[in-house]
C-alpha cells in the first residue's frame, strides 16, 4: 500500500528538483528554511554553499548560463532572499533560466513583521518573470511545476518560489514520480507569409546585415544561425549575448556591435539596407540613439517574445517564433532558390570598415590590459569557458573573446553588476568539471565577491582567476576623465590590498605580473596549474577602453583612441 | 486604453501597476471582479502616450501569458 502521508513540503521540494533534472543548488542556510536544509541532510541533491546568497543566485546563473539547463539557488527569509534580487535580476534581463526557492516565516507570522519577515514576492516580483509564495502544501507540486516550465521559456527568466517554514514542514503525500506530467509546449511557428517576405527581401537586398543576440543561444539555433550566415556570405554581428554564435573564424564576422563594439560592425550595421535581428532586444547599449540607428535599413526582428516588437525599433517584419523554427524555414526556403544571392563582396566591403578594436597607448614600462587580454586568449584552450566581471576588462575581453559557442562567454550584460565574474565561474565549474573555466575581473568587482574563494577552495575547483587590476573602478574614472572634466570622484582603489596573500589565505596560490616580458608564462602557468590559480595582473591605471559611442550618441559620434597626451578634448 | 483582461492570479495586478509606472502612463479606472472558476475579470482604463500604451499593452499580454503559465 502506497504510503500517502510520508513526506513534508521539504521533502517535496528536493524530490521535484530531483525530477526536473537539478543536480546541484548553491545556497546559504538560515531559519525559516531549515526544514529544507534538513531534508537536504542525505539527499541525492548536492548542495553548494556560497559564502553569500548573492554568490549563491549568480552561480545558479553560471551553470544555467554555461548548460542550458535551469540553476538553482535557496535561501533563507528576509535578508537571505533580498540577498538574491540582483542575481535574478541579471538572469532575467539575460534569458537566463533561474528558480530561487527562499523560506518564509510562518504563515500566522506573515504581515507582523516577524523576525527576518520580508515581503519577498513583492520584493522580487519585478526582477523575475514571476515570484509566487506557496500558503498550501497541496499546492507545492503544481507550483514547483510551473517554476521549472516559466524559468525554460520559450524565453527563459527568473522564478522564485517562497514556501513558509510550516508549509516546509507540513506533512503531504509522497512524492509520485509516475504521476501523469503536462506536455511541453509546442514549438512557436514564425509566419509563413513573413517567412515568404523575409525571403522576397534577400532577393532585392544590396547590404545585408544579421546581428544574433542571446535568443539565439536560449533556442538552441548557434548552428542554424551559421549556416544562414554561410548560405549568403553574408557579414554579421552580435550583441554582447550573442559572441560565440558566428563560426569561429569566420571571415565574414565584423565582431561585437554596440557601444564598444568593432568599427566595422557598427558602421556596417549603420550601413545596411536590411538588418536581420535575431533574438536580439534592441538594447540601449547597442542601438545607442534609437532614431538614428540603421535609418536606412529594412528591419526583420525574429524572436520568440512578441512584445520585443518595436519595444525600441519598429520591424517592417516580425517573425514571432522558435529560432531554431525561423532559422530552419529560411534556410530552406534559400535552399529552393534558383539563384541564391551571395553578398560575399559587400561583406569584404563591410569587414574593410573598420579593424579590432585599438589597444589604447600605455606608457612605457606599463603593463597594458588589452595586452593582458591578448595573450590570455591566445593562450585558452579553444573550449575554454570565461566569465568576466564588468566594467573595462568586461568590454576588453568582449571585444577580444574567442568563444566558440554562446555558452561559453559568460557575463553580466543586461545588468551589468559588479560582482558576477567569480561567482558564475564556480557555477559553470560545477558543470563542467574537466573544463578550463577562468574569471577574468577586476580589482573592484572582484572584492564584491572575494569571499567566494572559500568556496572555490573547500570544493576544490580548478577556477582560475585573472585579476585586471588597474586600482581604479576603471569604467567609472573613464567616464569621469572623457566626460565629466578628468573630475575623479570615488574612483580611486590605490590602497588594494595584497591579492595574492589574500588568495593564499583561503589556500589557493598565486602569482603576480607587473611587465609584459613575463606576462606569457605566467599565463600558461596560471592554465596548466591542477587547481585553481589567481594571476594577479597589476596595470597601467588610464587605459582606456575604444571605440566608445558615447551614451545616447549614434555611430558618427564614434570615439577612437586618441595618443595619449591628447585623451581628453580640450 | 481601456484593456479587459483575466487574471488567473490577483497578485498579478501588482506586476500591472508597477509596469504602468515603469513606462510612464497611469490609470483612470480599475475594475476587478472574482469569477466562478478562481479567475478574475479586470477591465482596466489605462492613460499615456500613444507609443508608452503600445509597449504597455505588449508586456502586458508577456505578463499575462505568464501568469497563465503559472497557475496551470
Ligand atoms: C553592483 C554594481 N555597482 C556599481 C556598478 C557601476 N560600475 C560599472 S563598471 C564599474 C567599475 C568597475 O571597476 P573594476 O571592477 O575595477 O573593473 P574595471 O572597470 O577597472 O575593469 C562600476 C563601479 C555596477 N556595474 N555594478
Amino acid at each position: 500500500m502506497p504510503d500517502t502521508a510520508a513526506s513534508t513540503g521539504a521533502q517535496l521540494i528536493l524530490d521535484v528538483l530531483a525530477d526536473e533534472g537539478v543536480e546541484t543548488v548553491f545556497g546559504y542556510p538560515g531559519g525559516a528554511i531549515m526544514p529544507l536544509y534538513d531534508a537536504l541532510y542525505g539527499h541525492s541533491i548536492r548542495h553548494i554553499l556560497t559564502r553569500h546568497e548573492q554568490a549563491a543566485s549568480f552561480a545558479a546563473g553560471g551553470f544555467a548560463r554555461s548548460t542550458g539547463k535551469v540553476g538553482v539557488c535557496f535561501a533563507t527569509s528576509g535578508p537571505g532572499a533580498t540577498n538574491l534580487v540582483t542575481g535574478l535580476l541579471d538572469a532575467q534581463m539575460d534569458s537566463v533560466p533561474v528558480v530561487a526557492i527562499t523560506g518564509q516565516v510562518r504563515t500566522p507570522l506573515m504581515g507582523t513583521d516577524a523576525f527576518q519577515e520580508a515581503d519577498v514576492t513583492s520584493i522580487t516580483g519585478s526582477v523575475t518573470k514571476r515570484s509566487v509564495c506557496v500558503r498550501d502544501v497541496a499546492q507545492l507540486e503544481r507550483t514547483l511545476r510551473a517554476a521549472f516550465r516559466l524559468a525554460r521559456g520559450p524565453r527563459p527568466g527568473s522564478v522564485l518560489v517562497d514556501v513558509p517554514q510550516d508549509v516546509l514542514k507540513a506533512p503531504c503525500a509522497r512524492f509520485n514520480p509516475l504521476a501523469p506530467r503536462r506536455r511541453t509546449q509546442p514549438t512557436l511557428k514564425a509566419d509563413d507569409d513573413a517567412l515568404d517576405a523575409t525571403i522576397d527581401l534577400i532577393r532585392g537586398a544590396r547590404r545585408p546585415v544579421a546581428i544574433v543576440g542571446g535568443g539565439a543561444r536560449s533556442a538552441g539555433a548557434t548552428h542554424l544561425f551559421r549556416e544562414f550566415c554561410a548560405l549568403l556570405e553574408l557579414p554579421h554581428t552580435a550583441t554582447i549575448n550573442g559572441l560565440g554564435c558566428a563560426e569561429p573564424g569566420d571571415l565574414r564576422f565584423l565582431g561585437m556591435l554596440g557601444m564598444h563594439g568593432w568599427k566595422a560592425a557598427n558602421l556596417a550595421v549603420n550601413e545596411a539596407d536590411v538588418l536581420f535581428a535575431f533574438g536580439m532586444r534592441f538594447d540601449d547599449r547597442v542601438t545607442g540613439r534609437p532614431d538614428r540607428f540603421a535609418r536606412g535599413a529594412t528591419v526583420v526582428h525574429a524572436d520568440v517574445d512578441a512584445s520585443e516588437f518595436g519595444k525600441v525599433i519598429s520591424p517592417h517584419i516580425a517573425l514571432r517564433g522558435d529560432l531554431r523554427y525561423t532559422l530552419a524555414q529560411l534556410a530552406q526556403r534559400l535552399a529552393r532558390m534558383k539563384s541564391r544571392p551571395s553578398f560575399a563582396a559587400w561583406g569584404r566591403e563591410a569587414k574593410a570598415l573598420g579593424g579590432p578594436p585599438p589597444p589604447d597607448r600605455t606608457p612605457h614600462g606599463e603593463l597594458s590590459a588589452t595586452s593582458v587580454l591578448d595573450r590570455f586568449f591566445a593562450h585558452a584552450p579553444e573550449d575554454a569557458i570565461v566569465s568576466t566581471d564588468v566594467g573595462q576588462h568586461q568590454m576588453w575581453a568582449a571585444q577580444r573573446q574567442r568563444a566558440s559557442h554562446p555558452r561559453n562567454f559568460l557575463t553580466s550584460a543586461g545588468l551589468g553588476a559588479m560582482g558576477f565574474g567569480l561567482p558564475a565561474a564556480i557555477g559553470a565549474q560545477f558543470a563542467f568539471p574537466a573544463r578550463s573555466v577562468t574569471a577574468i575581473v577586476g580589482d573592484g568587482g572582484f572584492q564584491m565577491s572575494i569571499a567566494e574563494l572559500a568556496t572555490i577552495a573547500r570544493y576544490e575547483l580548478p577556477v582560475k582567476i585573472l585579476l585586471i587590476d588597474n586600482r581604479r573602478l576603471g569604467m567609472v574614472r573613464q567616464w569621469q576623465e572623457l566626460f565629466y572634466e578628468r573630475r575623479y570622484s570615488a574612483v580611486d582603489l590605490s590602497d588594494n590590498p595584497d591579492f595574492v596573500a589574500i588568495a593564499r589565505g583561503y589556500g589557493i596560490g598565486g602569482a603576480s605580473v607587473t611587465e609584459a616580458a613575463s606576462l606569457d608564462a605566467a599565463i600558461v602557468r596560471m592554465l596548466a596549474s591542477d587547481g585553481p590559480a589567481l594571476l594577479h595582473c597589476a596595470c597601467y591605471p588610464e587605459e582606456n577602453v575604444w571605440p566608445l559611442i558615447p551614451a545616447g550618441t549614434s555611430v558618427n559620434e564614434m570615439m577612437e583612441a586618441r595618443p595619449l597626451d591628447d585623451a581628453v578634448p580640450a | 486604453m481601456t484593456l479587459a483582461l483575466v487574471l488567473h492570479d490577483w497578485r498579478i495586478l501588482e506586476r500591472i501597476v508597477g509596469l504602468t509606472h515603469r513606462l510612464g502612463c497611469s490609470y483612470r479606472s480599475v475594475e476587478v471582479r472574482a469569477r466562478d472558476d478562481n479567475r478574475y475579470d479586470a477591465r482596466i482604463e489605462f492613460a499615456g502616450s500613444h507609443d508608452a500604451l503600445r509597449r504597455l499593452d505588449a508586456q502586458l499580454n508577456r505578463l499575462l501569458d505568464d501568469d497563465k503559465e503559472m497557475c496551470q
